[in-house]
């Protein structure tokens, strides 16, 4: 078998191999590191490349990493599983999206793939585990996760030809009901596309919110869909989950607050939105109605902000365009 | 004429409400600190509640609760007045955090800091400018918080075995509640009151930041209410919200590992010492230990995780449970 090295993490034979990969340097002058386990399978086969926290505080997709590699077992597994849970470490270690040793804009580190080797810290993290993924990935699937514990959509890389094909196979076998076939022009410098541009089929979960905002639920719900995934892609046996219909989106709207003010949303993720539909209500500091917040577009609620503050600019809501039942 | 009340600019002396904003302190830019101040005033004079809610920033349910509670509450129906401070720790609550973003000593626990200092750190002159018209005005006092999820619903009155802020608790029925003896939580606003000799009570519903629902809101808004009909402050029937499980002290305890934490109970499971309240994991995803309640009681509050260093508050337990 070829040798996987990522790190410490070395894979020649059959079985588990865990260990770091460095990433950057702390000011301390430690090394930054990010978990990494490779499962490697008795048959040959495809390597599935995971990874979670890319944003520091979407710990769903850390956990539900977790549960997936608990239950395979190298012996039912033909091919390889290579793990990142936990990409952003210092972030993930602060609670926060940013890695807090970025002092420029541009720190986040899905808009920075496939990264510099003398850039920021967060282009330097983005490098380090690109390096790495460019080399032994055949597919990527990235656990993200939006405000509340109610999000569940996915979205993969709609590039031309069979990588799209294979991406779009990937969303049906996963099978969240809202998935978007990402347009190439958006989300540049974010893991997903830069490894689609590189032939790599690319999917991103989004399952849950940040922080503690997920339930253990949604985890292994979200787990299992992964296993069914591999059992998609031949990794692992068994008979593939039909899921069911779903709605794809033309796109989605990434709508941003022009208002601050203390904040209670009125929509659900999934719900079916016109536009000047209320999503949510302004109060100010005494507790007085301060407006309603207005989607300013149709379609199906992919994200709203949790509240219950809210400054001027952050994430209203993700609206999925144009759904249609496929 | 009626006998002013005037906390910052809300300055009330007739039937109604009034809003305005209260300096408790000094922002770095030169700009003043305020927090937020409503009065709500019935026709008679009689009690005056004092409610606050965010002394500890990240602690929402409160405020939206007070916010709910001042919305629905009728002015022609109210006797005495409800002096109202929904987002004490304005620079904490802003961040999202417990503590003001300006505090740099140690100490900054503004629960810890009443009466306060008029030239002590932030936290200390935050806490004198609040509890100076609290002690001027208030005849009894509810302070709301909450602890770490959604399902935290309990109480603490004080002093314990005054019946005025016995019949509070009772009236507010949260089942779970602490008849807080006088020398725990030194420094908290509940526990200064209390050696003031005003009745108090502290609420805690729901959990930090946004975890909590609309119900939580609505209930803890109605059960508040309710202790306003208690104290004959708005006419209508007291509600009785059933027997009640008083504690004899509360076990609060910090974790002495870290690492990703799943909680393994819920609020109000009854525990048994040595029962497993949670999983600690390392970054592979794999188990590294179990963590142990040290005392059999009533779980108040435990911590949700996802990731815990050592030192976090890993469960409060509410001790020797009696039905009352």
């Amino acid at each position: 078998m070829e040798t996987i090295e990522i790190g410490t993490a070395v894979s020649r034979t059959p079985g588990i191999a865990k260990g770091f990969l460095d990433i950057g340097q702390l000011p301390d002058g430690r090394p930054m590191q990010a978990p990494v386990q490779i499962v490697r399978g008795e048959a040959e086969g495809p390597t599935l490349w995971l990874h979670g926290c890319v944003h520091g505080n979407e710990y769903c997709g850390t956990y539900l990493i977790h549960e997936a590699l608990r239950s395979l077992s190298p012996r039912a597994l033909k091919g390889t599983v290579v793990a990142l849970p936990v990409l952003n470490i210092t972030a993930f270690e602060r609670n926060q999206r940013m890695s807090p040793f970025e002092l420029y804009g541009g720190g986040d580190l899905n808009r920075c793939f496939p990264g510099k080797a003398d850039g920021t810290v967060t282009q330097q993290v983005a490098h380090a585990i690109y390096t790495q993924l460019k080399r032994h990935a055949d597919y990527l699937i990235d656990f993200h996760t939006a405000m509340t514990a109610d999000v569940r959509w996915a979205l993969f890389a709609n590039v031309p030809g069979e990588v799209g094909r294979k991406g779009h196979d990937i969303a049906r076998a996963f099978g969240y009901r809202s998935t978007l076939p990402a347009p190439v022009d958006i989300l540049p410098g974010s893991a997903m596309m830069v490894a689609a541009h590189d032939g790599i089929p690319a999917f991103i979960v989004e399952a849950g919110g940040k922080g503690a905002a997920f339930t253990d639920e949604i985890v292994s719900d979200g787990a299992e869909r992964l296993r069914n995934v591999m059992r998609h892609l031949g990794m692992l046996a068994g008979t593939v989950t039909d899921y069911g219909r779903q709605w794809h989106f033309s796109n989605f709207a990434w709508v941003h607050s022009t208002k601050g003010g203390l904040f209670q949303r009125a929509v659900k993720c999934g719900d079916r939105i016109e536009a000047g539909s209320v999503i949510g209500h302004y109060f100010d500091l005494h507790g007085r109605p301060a407006g309603e917040a207005k989607a300013p577009n149709a379609g199906i609620v992919l994200a709203i902000h949790a509240g219950p503050l809210m400054a001027s600019g952050e994430t209203l809501i993700h609206i999925g365009l144009d759904p249609r039942e496929v | 004429m009626m006998r002013a009340i005037n906390v910052g600019t809300a300055s009330s002396t007739s039937v109604g409400r009034v809003d305005g904003m209260l300096r408790i302190g000094w922002l770095p830019d030169g700009l003043p600190m305020e927090t937020p101040v409503t009065i709500v005033r019935g026709p008679e004079d009689g009690h005056v509640l004092w409610i606050h809610g965010c002394v500890h920033g990240n602690e929402y349910c409160g405020t939206f609760t007070i916010h709910k509670f001042l919305r629905d509450l009728e002015p022609g129906q109210l006797r005495g007045a409800v002096v109202a401070l929904p987002a004490l720790n304005i620079t904490a609550f802003q961040k999202n955090q417990r503590m003001s973003p300006f505090e740099g000593f140690h100490g900054g626990d503004l629960n810890r800091c009443f009466p306060g200092k008029p030239e002590g750190t932030v936290t200390e002159q935050m806490a004198f400018h609040i509890y100076n018209p609290l002690r001027e005005y208030a005849t009894h006092f509810v302070d709301f918080h909450t602890a770490l999820t959604e399902d935290t619903r309990w109480a603490l009155f004080a002093p314990a075995g005054n019946e005025v802020a016995e019949s509070m608790a009772r009236a507010f029925g949260f089942r779970h509640t602490l008849p807080a003896p006088l020398d725990i939580l030194g420094g908290s606003a509940m526990i200064t009151a209390a050696k003031n000799g005003i009745p108090s009570l502290i609420v805690e519903a729901g959990g930090i930041g946004p975890a909590f629902s609309p119900e939580t809101v609505e209930d803890a808004a109605e059960r508040l209410g309710n202790v306003l009909r208690r104290l004959h402050m708005l006419p209508g029937p007291v509600t009785d919200h059933g027997a009640m499980t008083f504690f004899s002290n509360f076990a609060w305890v910090n974790t002495t590992r870290g690492g990703l934490f799943r909680p393994a109970v819920k609020c109000g499971q009854p525990v048994e010492k040595g029962d497993v309240v949670g999983r600690y994991y390392d970054l592979h995803g794999e188990l590294v230990e179990e963590g142990r309640a040290p005392a059999s009681g009533i779980v108040l509050a435990i911590n949700n995780g996802p990731l815990m260093p050592g030192g976090e508050i890993l469960v409060h337990i509410g001790l020797e449970p009696r039905a009352v």
